[in-house]
This record gives C-alpha cells, structure tokens and sequence, in this order.
C-alpha cells in the first residue's frame, strides 16, 4: 500500500538559496543532504585506499617468509589500514549517513548548524591529506593504529609519520566533535510536532547516543595525542619511562577513548538495522524501547570497561576481575538487541532484498565477532589469545562484518532515496554473496590461526603448521572481497544512471524520509505530516479519521518545533561543547595530578617555581571578569545596551590582564631557565595552563567579535541569546581555572 | 576465625540503628494519623516550611485511597540494617577499606532511592495532583499551586542536591576525615547519617514522592550521568592511588581476632583492599547509575506512547 500525500511534487529552488552551480556547489555548499554524499563519496574512495593497503597485508602474508614488502613497509601499511579504515571510513559514512537522514526523519530543514556541519566535512579530506602527506615527509606512521608509547616516541619512530598521524586525528577529532553538537542540537531541538524522543526512528536515537559518546571520547583521545606531540616534539618524558614518565598512561587514555570508539562505530549501525529489518519484514521493531534503553546502557557501561585491553598490561587482579565483570555485562544489552532484531523477523513476510540480505547476514556476522568478544572477557582467555589473529578475527567480525555489512545494507535500503534510482538487484545479490564468502573465508580462519599461536603485526611468520595453508586461504578471501567490493562500485556507478526509478517510497517504509521525493528537495518537504506514533506514513495510511488524513502542517520552521525544556540549540551545543571540553582538561589535570601529587619530580616543583600570590592577583581578575560578564548579560536582558557593552568592555580587559599575567609568568619561568623538557612538572604545568590560556585566548575573541556586533546595534534589532551562549563558555573556563589554580598553586602551597 | 564464623558472630548490636528501622517502620504504617492541626495556622510559618517536606510526605499519603509501594521500603530498611549491623558495619569499622566503601555505597546509593521509592504514591489522584505543580526556571524547584495546601513544598536547587550527593562521597574521602571518621565513634554517627542525609538530597530530584519535584527526564539523565563520572573519577583515584586514601585500615585494631582471616585467608593487603574499594566504588556504583538511568528512560517511553492515545500500529 503506498501512501498517497496530497500536494507533493518537487519543489523549484528558490533563486537566492544555493545558487552556485556545478563543482562550486558541492564544494560551498551547506546542505545536510549534500554534505552527507560528499561523506560518503570520500569515504567511499578511502575504503578502496584501505582496501589496497589490506591487500597489500594480506599479499605479503600469503606466504611463509614472504618478501612481498620489507617489515618496515609492512608496518606501515598495516597502520596506515587500521587508521584509514576506522576515521577515514567508518566513522565519515556513518556521520554522512546520519547528515543526510537524521533531519529528514525528524522531519527538520536541515541540521541544527549548516555551516558549522560544512567545515566538519572540510576537516575530513584536510585531515586525510594529514595523514597521507606523511608517505612523502619521510614516511607513514609505523606504530599500529593505537601508537602505543613508547614505539610511538621519538627514540623508536623517528620519522614524522606518528607527528602525521596524531596531528591528522587531532583535526579529524575537531571535525567529529563538531558534528556530534550538530546531531545533539538537531535531535533535541528541531523534531516535528509531535515526534517525541519516544518516537523519533531507532536511527536518529542511536545517533543521539552516539553523538554523546563523541563529544566525552574523542577529547580524552585529543588530549593524549597532544601529549604525544608535545613528548615527541619538544622532547619532554610523559610517555617515557626514561625520563619519569609512563608508558602504561597512554595506554589508559588511549583505551577510555578506544572503547567508546568501538561503540561510535557500531551504535548507529544498529540504528539502520533497526530501520532496514522492521521494513522488509513488515512488522514494526519489536521492543522499541528495550533497543532505545539497552543503546544508553552499553554507553554507560563503555566507559568503564576500557581496561579489558589492558588485561596484559599488569594491573593487578582486582582491576582485571572488575573489569572482566564489567565486559561480560555490556554484552548484555548487546544482546538484548539482537534478540530484539531476530524476534522483529519472527512471524513477519520477510522478503529477502539486498539490503534485507546483507542485515540478515549482520546479524549472524555480529553475534560471532560479540561471541569472540566475550571470550576475551575472561581474563585467562585474553592473557593467551592477546595480540595474536584471533583478536584481528574478531574486530574483523564486528566491525565489518557488523558495521560495515550494515552500511552496505544501508546503502541498498538509502541509495534509492538519494539518487531516485534503485540499485541492481542483481549486482546486489553478487556482491552480496561474494562478500560472504570472500569475508568469512578471510576472518573465520584467522580464529585458528591465533588459537594456534600466529601473533598480529608480524611481517612474516616461519612455516609452521597448517600456517601457510590458513594464511594462504585468508589470502584468498581478501582476494574475493576485493573482487565484491568492485563489483559494489560498479553497482553504484551504473545504477546512478541507469538504475530503475524509485519513486517516493519503494520499499514501503513508514518513517519520514519516506515521505518527500526521491532525492528530497532542498528544503527536505513541502509539508510534514502530524507525527502520531513511531511509523508516522503507516499511520497516515490507517488513520480511521478522514480528516485526520489530511496534512494539518505547513512547511515547519525551527521556532515551530519540539523543543526540550526552555533550553534552545545555542546552549544545547555550547553545553555540548563544554562537556567535551571538560573530557580534555580532565585528561590534563590527571596527568598533572599523576606526575606531581604523590611524588614530585627532581628539579623545579610548583612550590618551588611558582609565585602562587601573584597568580592569585591574576586569578581574581579572571574571576571577575565572570563576574562583570554577567553583569553585561543582566544588562542586555533589560534591554540596558551601554551599561551591557560596559560591563563586556570590563570583562575583556580583565580577561586580556590575566593573559599578560600568564605570559609575564611563563616568561619568569623561561628566564629561570624553567621549559617544556625541564622536568616533568614543567611539561605538566605548561600544557595544563597552557591549554587553558589558549581557551582564554579563544573566549576572548569569542567575546570581542560579540562587543562588536553589540556596538554595530545587532542587540537593539533583536532579542539576541548570543551573549549568554558565549558567556556560558567564558564561565565554563573561569572554572577550569578555579580547578587548575586549586590544584596546581594552591596544592603547592599546603 | 573462619570465614563462616565471621559471617554468623560478628554482628554490630548497634542500638539506634535498631531504634531508628523500628521508629521508620512505624510512622510509614501510620497513616492517617496525622493531626490535622499541623495544617492550620497555629504554627508559625518558618516551622511550617521547615518541617513541610517530611510531613509533605507523610499528608501526601495521608488522603483516602493513596497507598503506597511496601516492599522498596521494606527493602530500604533491609540494606540499612544490612550496611550498619551486619558483618559489613563491623569490617567497616577499621578493619577494611573495601567493607567501608561498601557501607558507603549501600547508604548513599541504595538505601536513600529505595526508601524514596517506597514513598511514592500509587494513586494516580495523589501522582496527579503532584504534577499539577507548576514548573519554575530550572534549579529553583518547583511550587505547589494546589488548593488547600497550607504549606509549600520546595525542593533544594537541583545543582545543590547533586553537589551534595557527590559531595558525599568526596568529603568523606579526605584523609583527615577519613581517618576522623574510623576512629572516633561519634564522628562515625556524623558520617552515617550525613551519608543517608546527602543520599537523599541527591535520590529527591529523581525519585521525589510528589512527582511534580522530579527532573523533567532528559534532565534527570544528565543529572546522574555526570553524577556517575564524578563518582568513577573518585573510583579511579582511590584504586591508582600509590598514597593511602585512609590510613586507618592499613594497621587496625584487632578487637575480633579477625585479621589474619582477612590477610592470610583472604589474601587482602592494604594495597589490594584500597584497590577493590576503589573499583568497587566505579563499577558497581556506576552500575546503580546506569540502572537509575534506564528507569527514568523507562518513564520516557511510556510517557511517549499513552494507552488511550495509542495508534493502531504501536503493537510492540
């Protein structure tokens, strides 16, 4: 039953929106639909980039005592893969897939930032040029894609391929943190009437989770690959035993980012199995709200279980037996989602297309690559198993045969959506079984092989038994995917000219996106049906009221929407964005905590080298520039604009005095011959207030360019929540400050 | 002393503990007992305020046909005795880190939300007219509006409920107070009851009794997740600290005879102990958060889908 909705037609562009043409378009443009394809089209471009390097791998394994490549190439293509393939492909397709269709199934115009969503995509191709800029300064980074000091330090990796590499995940990091505020304030803010959190479609849900997940990991990951670079760069010991530091700590932050990261890379994944299999069973999901509860549970739960991939570090047996009992049971909510899934097929007419296929083959792929999971929670099993192929098996197995079988599941379902052809069944079902087979063949042997001992990054291996045979197979099935892959290309390629047309709504799907044309107009829809339930087309087809049939909505704009609370999309992001800020200070102030509470370090210390009462001065100048900012917010919020550009006026100075402060104090230090690599209270201070005197810095820009336009009388025009959202991060940082101050100069006191 | 002997013998007689379960089961039961002069004007205002929310409470309960949920209540009171008469109270006392943050954790995070629970009122009419309150700015609470009430209810601003919920577990992990605590008999009384206090100062906005007190539910999320982090921080702290967080259990004193059961039998030396009191302090409380985190999303979405606004096709 297709659903028919009065007045639908496409929309012409209106002349003043979008009006570049061609190249320049795609490359100025700021809507949500096309800054998803470009996503996914560079994504795409990567995957045959990791896929060549992967070949490359599994070519020079193929045999025992290859010399395909030299180690030291090996090693490189092996991390250049890892890299690639998580934050050049993954992550990029699943933030381009969400770009495109979270705002089409809320209903909404478009993201909640237009422009802040492009410069998220730019920092994507700008960040890939990073890291493969490398291959022509000396070489690409060698040390595994989690560059675990000390290999990652200067004396073991000496060329500048790891400084590539930590500085192409630092931008790739900003640009995924923009994006993850942009989903945050999109989803709370600009759902249609009536489209409660309880209601909004599984994916859009799964993004919100995972869009939360962003914004408190990948800080924690910036924070240590600055600590990385600041080690490697400036010649200081954080992660260098040698000089007092810690190798174990890189591995601890390291790991609080990498496990949320593995669930950044999945959640949204079960977000479009969660739509793709109700749809081709025709049965809505069963359990709504078990798969909505158990997704916040696993993101709970992943940031307290990151120490199972240190189990082989050394952390004593009370650490591993709670961190074993803290994996085993975020494999249950896991769990409860495919039991979910499998009970949505039960009893449905399931028709078996592409992309039913390929979530079929998900499910069955993901739960072996959990199973292998959850034996590594164990910690005995670990101590054997770590670092050998079983573990390649069984990221392999979650990660493609999970994320990456969902994405081309979701490519069948979407495709028809964002280009209005259908793409070759036939081709599908190739490529489809192909991938099967060549994955499988590829990864289910590499089970056996690390059962049998065979370690991971070794750039050959001596012949021992069955080795060659189950390499040489594995081989053969990367071979296979290889092939698969191409003739995915080819599919895509083809079907974009020639494909059959879609239509609206081929598949029968019953959330929004399916209810504008396919592609959508540039406005996403000419209206927006009343949101009544969580399949809002089925509803409209069986509503008994033949009134109700009737779409009551215009084309909604954000004021018109649900919104949370009395908060609006400004202080949504800016509280996003201080969540995530607060990760990375935190990552800095235990790091200054780790090297200088329990024992200080030879040479300067902060009572030694510190002049706490003249920071004190400094530090109530910081604080009252709060104070006078809101003050200048009170003003403006009675409409007093001379008395607020006042008080703004005031806080700037207070906030410049407090950066001289800084500098004249960082200049005392140099002069007492105090640096960067003195010691490693000096490396800890620095970075630490450092940091936060760039983000004064920043707010203070941030607070400049708002005096502005408060003396250009962009105030008196409109009620404005500008001050207030900035005013919100200079607060945040006073109390940064607070925390640094007490910990760093008064600690040193008493 | 065996493990078993520890178990069955070394219980606390702790008498206002006992008195203390006893006097709670007794006010629950109680009623309709309450004199309706309490509601009129003879008590002068600032009284009336101060005492508002035990017995907003107790009057809320108090109309015909509000029942309440017997069992978290009797459960709460369960742990209580649990956590200050058991074996848990005992160790706690000096002899182990990890029985201490045990005793901890079961008076801040179990035993104030299960008592809180009980208190809710099952009759949607009472639920009701606690969300016929009005909702002010966030973080001033919110006002009864309803007729007849002779009171106002306030609850504390939500930053300040949660700053003493981890407030609570901060403060009494400052070496000084730590070892005050263990030591001084008085000062242990301070502690508990401060922990019960602030508990449920922190479990008010989420499990309020008059519904209309509570978090709006994405707010309640936020509110405990940071919660969680800020207790996991505390949990990695004491578990990688090489100093003693409190130097009282590294040399107790043995009045029960039951150390060489903990360190030879057990195999716990103070740095293992420390150790597990701090994990004990990140996983299984985080755990409690994640629970508490759920129902309110369990709320969420059954607030989504209404029965008598249901459409044909929500038939999950």
């Amino acid at each position: 039953m297709t659903t028919a909705l009065p007045s639908q037609g496409r929309l012409e562009h209106p002349s003043h929106v979008e009006s570049a043409k061609g190249l320049n378009a795609w490359v100025t443009t700021v809507d949500h639909k096309r800054i998803g394809i470009l996503y996914l089209v560079t994504a795409l471009f990567f995957f045959g980039v990791g896929g060549l390097e992967a070949l490359a791998v599994r070519l020079q394994l193929a045999r025992p005592n290859n010399s395909l490549v030299s180690a030291e190439t090996f090693n490189q293509l092996f991390t250049m893969h890892g890299t690639t393939m998580i934050f050049l492909v993954v992550m990029p397709t699943l933030v381009g897939f969400g770009n495109y269709f979270v705002p089409l199934m809320i209903g909404a115009r478009d993201m909640a930032f237009p422009r802040l969503n492009a410069m998220s995509y730019w920092l994507f191709p700008w960040g890939a040029f990073l890291l493969h800029f490398s291959i022509l300064a000396g070489g690409a980074p060698s040390a595994g894609w989690f560059g675990y000091a000390p290999l990652s330090e200067t004396p073991f990796s000496s060329t500048l391929g790891t400084d590539y590499w930590a500085l192409a995940l630092l931008v790739l990091g900003v640009g995924s943190v923009a994006t993850a505020l942009n989903f945050i304030a999109t989803i709370l803010t600009l759902r249609a009437p009536g489209m409660t959190l309880g209601r909004v479609p599984l994916f859009v849900w799964m993004t919100l989770v995972t869009s939360v997940l962003v914004i408190l990991a990948i800080p924690v990951l910036n924070a240590a690959l600055v600590l990385l670079l600041v080690d490697r760069q400036l010649e200081t010991h954080v992660f260098l035993a040698s000089g007092g530091g810690s190798a174990l700590l890189w591995q601890h932050f390291f790991w609080t980012f990498g496990h949320p990261e593995v669930y950044i890379l999945a959640l949204p994944a079960f977000g479009m199995i969660s739509e793709i299999i109700p749809v081709f069973s025709r049965k809505p999901i069963f359990g709504y709200g078990f798969v909505a509860a158990s997704t916040v549970a696993i993101a709970i739960l992943s940031f307290g279980v990151w120490a199972h991939h240190m189990f082989a570090a050394g952390l004593g047996h009370a650490a591993d037996a709670f961190f074993a009992a803290g994996s085993m049971l975020i494999a249950v909510p896991t769990g409860v989602k495919i039991f979910n899934w499998i009970a949505t097929m039960w009893g449905g007419s399931i028709r078996f297309t592409t992309a039913m296929l390929f979530a079929t083959a998900f499910l069955i792929e993901f739960v072996i690559g959990g199973l292998s999971g959850v034996t590594f929670a164990a910690a005995p099993i670990d101590w054997q198993m770590t670092d050998t192929y079983y573990v390649v098996a069984h990221f392999h197995y979650v990660l493609f045969g999970g994320t990456a079988f969902a994405v081309m599941a979701a490519t069948y379902y979407w495709f028809p959506k964002m280009s209005g052809r259908l793409l070759s069944e036939r081709l599908g079902r190739a490529h489809f079984w192909l991938m099967v087979v060549g994955f499988n063949l590829t990864f289910f042997v590499q089970h056996f092989l690390g059962i049998l001992g065979m370690p991971r990054r070794v750039f050959t291996y001596p012949d021992l038994p069955y080795w060659a045979v189950l390499n040489l197979l594995s081989t053969l099935g990367a071979v296979i995917m290889g092939i698969a892959s191409l003739v995915f290309v080819v599919n895509l390629a083809m079907s974009l000219r020639r494909g059959k047309v879609a239509g609206d709504n081929p598949w029968e799907a019953w959330t929004l996106e399916w209810a504008t044309t396919s592609p959508p107009p540039h406005d996403n829809f000419a209206e927006v049906p009343q949101i009544r339930g969580r399949r809002p087309l089925w509803d409209l087809a069986h509503s008994a009221d033949a009134v109700e049939r009737h779409i009551a909505r215009p084309l909604m704009t954000p004021e018109e929407t649900v919104s949370e609370g009395t908060l609006d999309k400004g202080a949504i992001a800016v509280w996003a964005f201080i969540a995530s800020e607060a990760c990375f200070f935190l990552i800095l102030i235990i790091t200054y905590v780790f090297f200088n509470f329990a024992t200080a370090p030879a040479g300067p210390t902060a009572s030694s080298a510190l002049d706490v009462g003249k920071t004190g001065a400094f530090t109530v100048c910081l604080l009252a520039s709060s104070g006078t900012l809101w003050l200048s917010e009170r003003s403006l919020e009675r409409m007093d604009h001379r008395a607020s550009a006042r008080w703004l006026f005031a806080t700037l100075a207070l906030g410049a005095v407090f950066l001289v402060g800084q500098g004249n104090e960082y200049l005392g230090l140099y002069s007492h011959g105090i640096t960067f690599a003195t010691n490693l209270f000096a490396t800890t201070f620095f970075t630490l207030t450092g940091f936060h005197g760039l983000h004064v810095a920043v707010g203070l820009t941030a607070l400049t360019i708002v005096f502005g336009l408060g003396l250009a009388g962009d105030f008196r025009r409109r009620r404005s929540t500008l001050l207030r959202t900035v005013g919100l991060y200079w607060h945040f940082v006073d109390v940064v400050w607070v925390v640094v101050f007490s910990i760093v100069y008064l600690k040193a006191r008493g | 002393m065996t493990t078993w002997d520890l178990f069955t013998s070394c219980w606390r007689p702790d008498p206002l503990a006992l008195f203390g379960c006893a006097a709670a089961i007794v006010l629950y039961w109680r009623k309709s007992a309450i004199p309706l002069y309490w509601r009129k004007s003879a008590i002068p205002l600032y009284w009336r305020r101060a005492s508002a929310i035990p017995l907003d409470i107790l009057a809320g309960r108090a109309r015909p046909g509000s029942r309440v949920r017997g069992a978290p209540f009797v459960a709460g009171l369960l742990v209580l005795a649990l956590a200050l008469l058991s074996p848990v109270g005992t160790l706690a006392e000096g002899y182990l880190f990890s029985a201490h943050m045990l005793q901890h954790l079961m008076l801040v995070l179990l035993v104030p939300p299960l008592l809180l629970l009980g208190l809710e009122p099952l009759d949607p009419r009472a639920r009701a007219e606690g969300e016929g309150y009005t909702a002010r700015a966030e973080g001033e609470g919110y006002t009864a509006r309803a007729e007849g009430e002779g009171y106002t209810a306030r609850r504390l601003p939500t930053l300040v409920s949660w700053g003493l919920g981890v407030g609570a577990m901060w403060l009494w992990h400052a070496p000084t107070l730590c070892n005050a605590a263990s030591q001084s008999a008085l000062m242990h009384r301070v502690q508990e009851a401060s922990l019960l206090a602030m508990g449920a100062a922190f479990w008010w906005p989420i499990l309020a009794p008059r519904v209309g007190q509570r978090l709006p539910p994405l707010g309640g999320i936020v509110y405990l997740f940071s919660a969680c982090v800020a207790c996991t921080l505390l949990g990695i702290a004491i578990t990688f600290s090489p100093v003693e967080v409190c130097s009282v259990f590294a040399h107790p004193v043995d009045r029960l005879g039951v150390m060489p059961l903990l360190r030879d039998g057990w195999g716990l030396t103070t740095e293992r102990d420390q150790q597990i009191g701090g994990l004990l302090m990140w996983v299984p409380a985080c755990v409690v958060y994640g629970v508490a985190i759920l129902a309110v999303l369990a709320r969420v979405f059954q607030e989504a889908t209404p029965a008598s606004k249901q459409s044909p096709s929500e038939v999950s």
